[in-house]
């Protein structure tokens, strides 16, 4: 094996794939960057079984410079691999494998021998066969991602609620995570039906990283499902993750159908009162800010208020856009709220009451069908 | 024998005592939690059975289920979870659980709203 390439096109695909590599696995090869040159091309592949990437760099890129004298493979320590590529002094790079595992990294005067491994002992990929392929905007997806994330479990012991719950059953691709205490749903209409109905818990952790990959550039990610993984392609780049096995619970019977109270109000304007309510609230031993709607002949105010025995008390009236229904008193963990209210940036919100008991939800006020937050309230009488 | 030997005696004897008190007190506390979580579980148990029960015999249903929700209601509020999903497991304290409130308070509405 033996090729040179342009030095900030190769760290760029090394980045793509280190996210996968772990220093923590309990399979020393998993610890490598898997290297597989062809006449024309580099793959990359990263894993810690939970995430595996793969990406390519190929001769035809304008800026790769990459000429192949020999093809081959290996796989090399990730960490002193990337360590070492990043601090070469030249523009370009010349890696070569004589003998055995040892590569020999040389960029101008600089020349480096390490010991990397055999390829043919660094795990197989999933194949994923599959019919249905869900096309969607990479700024849509990771907006999918990034608004249902914020609600899923961090905790271990309830496994199957730290993923986000995706389904797909005709042209209705929907997303929703719950940690119990919360809920975010986020319903998505394809231009082209899937032939099956899917359903899959796609890992929290997963889909954060995957989100984060997802470029400001990123023109489309194509998401294809499998028994007991998912490939996502960004361009070049195959992204896999583990699904997590198990029954999510029935989400469609905590979302309130009906409402008795209800505020519309921008989003901004209510996380900036929370985001003050919560200063005194964080003080004290439970988190809870309490909210008073009050909806008269002659008036309709809401007023928020948070308080801490040892620091004091704060109250703020709202300026709501519309007040409607029966008076309500209500307490809830603000963060949760703070969270909530982030994902749905500039817009205009509604958010419908039942009672002080039952959970509350937020929705944007031009699209209340397609995303929906959900908040369970404190009891504090 | 000396005075003073004599209270000495005594203190290391009332040590013994004391420490001795403090391991059965240490182990009784256990105990009492391990009882008190059982307790929980089993009412909870007893309550989702007499709901089954309810269930079947289909008489005076309105009424059976709102004393029975009354119950998961005050277990729910001693800090146990009473929704199928974290069955019988202690809450964290001031977290709230959508699923428990669902089957407390949801199905008290439609349970009114049909009698
Ligand atoms: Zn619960």
């Amino acid at each position: 094996m033996k090729f040179t390439v342009n030095r900030q096109s190769f760290i760029k695909k090394l980045n793509d794939v280190s996210r996968a590599i772990s220093t923590k696995t309990t399979i020393p090869i998993l610890t490598g960057l898997k290297l597989v040159v062809t006449d024309n091309e580099i793959t990359f592949t990263g894993s810690d079984t939970d995430i595996s990437i793969e990406t390519t760099l190929r001769a035809n890129d304008d800026n790769a410079e990459l000429t192949v004298e020999e093809p081959g493979n290996i796989v090399l320590p990730a960490r002193f691999f990337s360590e070492i590529v990043k601090r070469l002094p030249e523009a370009t790079m010349t890696i070569a494998v004589k003998e055995g595992f040892q590569a020999n990294i040389t960029s101008g005067a600089a020349a480096f021998t390490i010991n990397g491994l055999d390829a043919n002992n660094y795990p197989h990929l999933p194949e994923i066969e599959s019919n249905d392929e869900v096309t969607l905007a990479g700024d849509v997806f990771r907006d999918i991602i990034n608004t249902t994330v914020i609600a899923v479990s961090n905790q271990e012991s309830r496994p199957i609620l730290t993923g986000v719950h995706f389904t797909l059953a005709g042209d209705e691709f929907t997303a929703v995570a719950t940690d119990s205490h919360r809920l975010s749903q986020r319903k998505v209409t394809l231009p082209n039906p899937a032939s099956e109905t899917h359903d899959v818990i796609i890992p929290g952790k997963s889909l954060v990283e995957l989100s984060r990959m997802i470029g400001e550039e990123q023109q489309d990610v194509k998401m294809r499902l499998a028994e007991n993984q998912v490939l996502f392609m960004l361009g070049d780049t195959a992204f896999y993750s583990r699904l997590l096995e198990g029954n999510y619970p029935d989400t469609s019977r905590l979302i309130p159908s009906e409402s008795e109270t209800t505020m519309e109000i921008s989003a901004p304007a209510l996380l900036a009162a929370i985001e003050r309510a919560s200063l005194l609230s964080h003080e004290s031993r439970n988190n809870v800010v309490k909210l008073t709607l009050s909806d008269t002949a002659t008036d309709a105010t809401a007023t928020i208020f948070g308080n801490s025995p040892d620091v004091g008390a704060v109250e703020e009236n709202l300026s709501t856009l519309a007040l409607d229904g029966n008076d309500l008193e209500i307490s809830f963990n603000p963060d949760y709220l703070k969270d909530a209210l982030r994902s749905f940036g500039q817009s205009q919100i509604k958010l419908s009451f039942t009672s002080a008991l039952r959970p509350f939800t937020l929705v944007p006020s031009e699209d209340g069908e397609n995303f929906i937050q959900l908040i369970t309230p404190v009891r504090t009488f | 024998m000396d005075k003073r030997q004599t209270m000495l005696n005594d203190f290391d004897h009332l040590q013994d005592q004391a420490s001795d008190i403090l391991t059965q007190l240490a182990a009784l506390k256990v105990q009492v939690t391990t009882l008190s979580e059982e307790n929980a579980e089993l009412t909870v148990e007893n309550q989702h059975l007499r709901e089954l029960l309810g269930e079947d015999n289909g008489s005076d249903e309105a009424k059976r289920l709102s004393k029975s929700l009354q119950n998961l209601e005050r277990l729910y509020e001693a800090g146990f979870h009473v929704c199928r999903e974290f069955y019988g497991q202690r809450r964290e304290e001031h977290d709230s659980c959508a699923f428990c409130l669902e089957l407390i308070y949801g199905e008290r509405e439609r349970a009114s709203k049909a009698s």
